[in-house]
């Protein structure tokens, strides 16, 4: 090849690409508006990214896996966390984790409460983005999936647990003055027996006992159902009602109940303070 | 220097160090806070550093950029620049642009959207000071009439990455769009026409380090060029990975950036053949570690582990995750940093007194230590952003849980960025001690001689 030609080759490979990517790029507008449901983009959405943009947020955290690693990924946080434990979350993020403990927290942002608000659309939006299904399994902020897995090898075996606790390293202490969902989220590992041995909180991971994601959706459909039993008129008391008394609903399946009897213990009721009742409600009901 | 308008690069390398030097701290700060507790949390916390850091590497790998052209363009086009003035009032212009950018992030003064973050004022000064540089430079040119093949590619990469630059000063309503221009600007640049800048200034040292042909290395300069864009612009699609955009961006992406490496693998070749078949024509050792260890470098941080997740099945997996921060250290690093430095380590023995010509000890040892250290970090970003795939995106370990699991690599990753930084400090120590000299080559040193009989 003389120089001629590989300035030929140079100039058509660019000229061929960028057409190419120019065809592609009016298509995808062509596209754009239903993938990612742009008529839901309210104003109060578009303030919410504002609020997004405002705040930095992109420096510590990720949206669509875009953005720095200092902080977890948002994508799909408000089909995993509610309005309440989110708007709970914002106002003081030190009341759910703690620094010495995670070795890094979320500065408080004193956004207002229509910040937050609308922020919580905003992300709302942004999980229903058709983005070809990523992320391929749901992105927990704290917590397993797989129970145990976040003790130390310490307190997994035989010897340890007396000495370590039943903690794990990344689960906050709490003082008992934090907020109630944040109480309720450390009383589902601590309470004996914990929750936490038998239920996941991330979505399709069924172990002795169904995964409690989505619990917050599934419960309005189950206290509508026609052939509901119980007395539960909202989520809330529905949850506390499948606290107290497992058995007065039992979700279908044969690894979950013989005979109408859940394998739920039904102690909770007599073993746990009404407060902490009140707070494993509170964290529940917010899993959306 | 042949030139005596050539000194003005002096100055634009002078700022590129300073602000290097800064980039360094601001990037020591945010690795720290990885071991935390951050007792800085509410007077400069991780995001403000962040964002520091990442602008600074724009701004100071631009300020070397726009400096290593103002030296190059008179050598090649044999002339005084059309000119000087204009030259400096860029760079002042510059310069505040920088400073009040950087004053502005600390105190959340930026737009949020990642690596675009200059406020708009920002933004259209970056523009005019991109215009007024494109004017000097061809105007010089122009009144030289001696246009070179080299210089004709770093003109446009320079030019392009201007106009590229357009799409960030537009607004999108729609985060999805706003995500998918922001790649034209940041993925067409780092990707695309800053390689073409960074393949004329390797071009340009290979002429003068080697004994090669200049018409050998032009032919090869415009094979590279291809390559690049052939690979570079629909390699755009990997940045279109699940944001919302349609599917067929997903094997366009993988398919197109897998053939991103060979012109990086053409790049190394290039130096390698060009050094191997001529041999070396000039003492300046120093500067031929930098350029042949560019082109190294950037085969492996940007080719190889861009290569490693690239492909959509694997991304799925990594995406977001501190993978991407290996592979960006390393290639930015690599490409980048080391061209700007490669052409600073060629022009510093005749823009200072008493510096010898074969490099300086305190220069090795620059060298060196920053490519241990980078390498250090690289690794550190690679167990850590393993160890975090397989924790939190495979087994469903909790975000926070995976991160303080991982404690072990960012203890590592901080104490190989010392080493890294140690060679900054080292490499900018030794570019300030020895005084400037802004004569041109009247009193001919065997650089300038050298360059001299090339350009005969």
């Amino acid at each position: 090849m003389n120089k001629r030609q590989t300035r030929t080759f140079a100039i058509a490979a660019t000229a061929l690409s960028s057409l190419v990517f120019l065809g592609l790029t009016l298509d995808s507008h062509r596209q754009f508006g239903a993938l990612t449901n742009a008529e839901n983009i309210t104003p109060e959405v578009t303030h919410g990214k504002d609020v997004w943009h405002k705040y930095n947020c992109i420096n510590c955290h990720t949206l669509f896996g875009e953005g720095a690693y200092y902080a977890p990924d948002l994508t799909k946080i408000t089909q995993l966390r509610g309005e309440q434990y989110l708007t709970a979350y914002m106002r003081d993020p030190s009341q759910f984790y703690d620094e010495q403990t995670h070795r890094r927290l979320m500065p408080r942002q004193n956004l207002s409460d229509t910040e937050i608000a609308n922020l919580i659309r905003f992300l709302d939006w942004v999980s229903k983005v058709d983005n070809q299904g990523w992320p391929p399994r749901p992105i927990l902020v704290t917590g397993t999936s797989i129970p145990g897995m976040d003790m130390t090898p310490l307190q997994q075996s035989i010897a340890g647990t007396e000495t370590t606790g039943t903690l794990p390293p990344g689960a906050r202490p709490v003082s008992g003055q934090e907020n109630p969902i944040a109480l309720g989220q450390a009383a589902f590992g601590r309470v004996v027996p914990p929750c936490s041995a038998c239920h996941s909180v991330a979505p399709g991971v069924n172990l002795a006992g169904p995964t409690l994601a989505g619990i917050a959706a599934r419960a309005e459909q189950v206290i509508q159902a026609p052939d509901y039993q119980g007395t539960a008129t909202d989520v809330e008391s529905y949850i506390r009602e499948s606290i107290v008394a497992p058995s007065i609903h039992v979700v279908p399946g044969p690894m979950y109940s013989s005979g109408g009897q859940s394998f739920m213990p039904d102690t909770y009721g007599k073993d746990l303070t009404p407060e902490q009742i009140d707070q494993l409600t509170a964290f529940l009901s917010t899993l959306k | 220097m042949q030139y005596r308008s050539q000194a003005v690069a002096y100055w634009y390398f002078a700022v590129a160090m300073v602000l290097f030097g800064l980039q360094i701290v601001f990037g020591l700060l945010s690795a720290a806070k990885y071991l935390g507790p951050d007792p800085l949390l509410y007077i400069l916390p991780f995001d403000v550093t962040k964002v520091i850091h990442t602008n600074l590497l724009l701004v100071w790998v631009l300020t070397g950029f726009m400096g290593a052209t103002y030296w190059m363009v008179p050598d090649e086009s044999r002339t005084e620049l059309h000119s000087v003035k204009l030259a400096y009032v860029q760079l002042v212009l510059w310069v505040v642009m920088g400073v009040t950018a950087i004053i502005g992030y600390l105190f959340r003064f930026g737009t949020g959207n990642k690596l675009l973050e200059q406020p708009l004022p920002h933004k259209i000064v970056i523009v005019v000071v991109m215009l007024m540089f494109l004017y000097n430079i061809g105007m010089t040119i122009k009144k030289s009439g001696r246009f070179t093949t080299t210089e004709g590619v770093l003109l446009l990469g320079v030019g392009s990455a201007a106009v590229l630059y357009l799409p960030a000063l537009l607004h999108y309503e729609n985060y999805t769009v706003s995500i998918f221009y922001r790649w034209w600007t940041i993925h067409l640049w780092v990707e695309g026409v800053w390689e073409m800048i960074q393949a004329s200034f390797l071009a340009y040292l290979l002429i003068r380090l080697s004994g090669a042909d200049r018409e050998v290395m032009e032919k090869w300069l415009y094979v590279i060029v291809g390559l690049v864009f052939i690979a570079g612009i629909l390699g755009t699609a990997h940045h279109y990975y699940w944001v919302g955009v349609p599917g067929y961006w997903l094997p366009i992406g993988g398919f197109f950036s897998a053939l991103e490496p060979l012109a990086l693998v053409g790049m190394a070749i290039y130096a390698y053949t060009a050094l191997r078949r001529s041999g070396v024509a000039h003492p300046n050792t120093l500067a031929l570690h930098w350029t042949l260890g560019s082109a190294v470098f950037t085969l492996f941080g940007a080719g190889l582990l861009g290569l490693a997740h690239t492909w959509p099945s694997v991304n799925k997996w990594t995406h977001g995750t501190l993978i991407t921060a290996m592979h960006g250290h390393a290639a930015f690093y690599g490409a980048y940093a080391m061209i700007v430095m490669a052409m600073i380590t060629f022009a510093l023995p005749s823009l200072t007194h008493r510096r010898s010509e074969q490099g300086t000890a305190v220069g090795f040892w620059a060298f060196w230590l920053q490519l241990a250290g980078m390498f250090g970090m690289t690794l550190s970003f690679a167990t850590a952003g393993i160890a975090q795939v397989y924790l939190e995106r495979i087994l469903g370990l909790g975000y926070l849980d995976t991160q303080l699991k991982i404690q072990v690599h960012f203890l590592m990753l901080v104490a190989t960025a010392s080493v890294f930084a140690f060679g900054v400090a080292l490499f900018i120590w030794d570019f300030f001690r020895f005084q400037p000299r802004f004569e041109t080559a009247a009193n001919t040193g065997p650089a300038d001689r050298s360059v001299a009989q090339m350009a005969t």
